[in-house]
């Protein structure tokens, strides 16, 4: 029996992980679309999508052979990477250090590169368009990938954290159906730092265990671990907050 | 082949995006692991160190970042 304690976290670090990957790639694929029709665009997401499905395939295996501690300690120090990385640029646009991810302004400066790559080639047009959707989706797949594979590794959450990210593709893709249009709208930054704190705890968590630590309440750990990191990270955001900018998706 | 490295370049970017951010969470890291490895103290102060750790990371990485920024201006 899935316990929601052990698994929510899990499963709403994929979703919303996924979500802002999604976001990303459906903004390519969209260009594509757009330039040279749905052909290519499905051609070259699909394609991806089976080059991502046979890493799943061969990777997941490999890992079952990994011994437990050193599965957790070597995923929990990359998710650390990752997720710490993903908290600071959160906190930095949260304070208006960078600029916000604006994905009507990454439309707009795809289809011109798109245009210009298009125009410059000799070979067929829809190719390109093809390759440029595939590497999109294959990119963002793989942080997709990892991420699913990071948060459930060694607690047997595989399939409960892959259905989160994949309710995160068929969301965008339901809404991007509809808008037929770039998902600016998402507050990008919100999530990222969502995803960021949850990663970072994540990342806490299992390098601890990974070292042999014992954490006190287990799972729940991962809960206080998250609210110290948001806090943090929120107190970074407000002691760099630039005069005149606000704290926006 | 351009496909190729882009996928080693993004593996890349995913853990390493800034190389005083990667060295100062490995570091961070392997002190805890000698805390709970090769100290008395128990297992749970290096996981201790762990965590506070990670977020003096964070600060000091945001602040630095921040900095940089506003000289760069």
């Amino acid at each position: 029996m899935l316990e929601w304690s052990t698994a929510g976290p899990a499963v709403g670090a994929a979703f919303l992980a996924s979500l802002v990957e999604v976001v990303e790639a459906f903004t390519i694929v969209l260009v594509v679309a757009t330039l040279r029709g749905w052909k290519p665009a499905v051609m070259g997401t699909c394609a991806a999508l089976c080059v991502l499905t046979a890493i799943v395939v061969i990777l997941g295996p490999l890992l079952e052979q990994v011994p437990l501690h050193l599965l957790q300690l070597v995923i929990g120090v990359l998710l650390l990477l990752f997720g710490i990385g993903w908290l600071r640029k959160a906190a930095l646009r949260a304070g208006g250090v960078i600029p916000l991810h604006d994905e009507d302004a990454i439309f707009a400066r795809e289809t011109a590169g798109l245009t210009a790559e298009v125009a410059r080639q000799k070979t067929s047009q829809d190719w390109i368009a093809g390759i440029a959707a595939f590497k999109a989706v294959l990119l963002e797949g793989l942080e997709v990938i990892f991420i699913v594979i990071a948060v459930s590794a060694g607690r047997g959450l595989l399939w409960p954290a892959s259905l989160g990210a994949l309710a995160a593709c068929a969301l965008v893709l339901v809404i991007g159906a509809f808008a037929h249009r770039p998902l600016a709208r998402v507050p990008e930054n919100t999530l990222k730092f969502s995803v960021g704190v949850m990663l970072s705890a994540f990342g806490v968590f299992w390098t601890g265990e990974g070292l042999g630590v014992d954490w006190p309440g287990h799972d729940l750990a991962l809960f206080v671990f998250a609210v110290l990191l948001l806090m943090a990270g929120l107190i970074a955001a407000r002691i760099v907050r630039r005069p005149g900018k606000e704290l926006a998706g | 082949m351009n496909i190729f490295k882009d996928v080693l370049a993004e593996l890349f970017s995913m853990f390493v995006a800034d190389a005083r951010l990667t060295a100062s969470i490995l570091a961070t890291v392997s002190v805890a692991a000698l805390l709970v490895g090769a100290t008395r103290l128990p297992p749970l102060a290096g996981g201790a160190f762990l965590l506070l750790g990670c977020i003096a990371v964070l600060f000091l990485s945001v602040r630095r970042e921040a900095m940089r920024r506003a000289k760069a201006k």
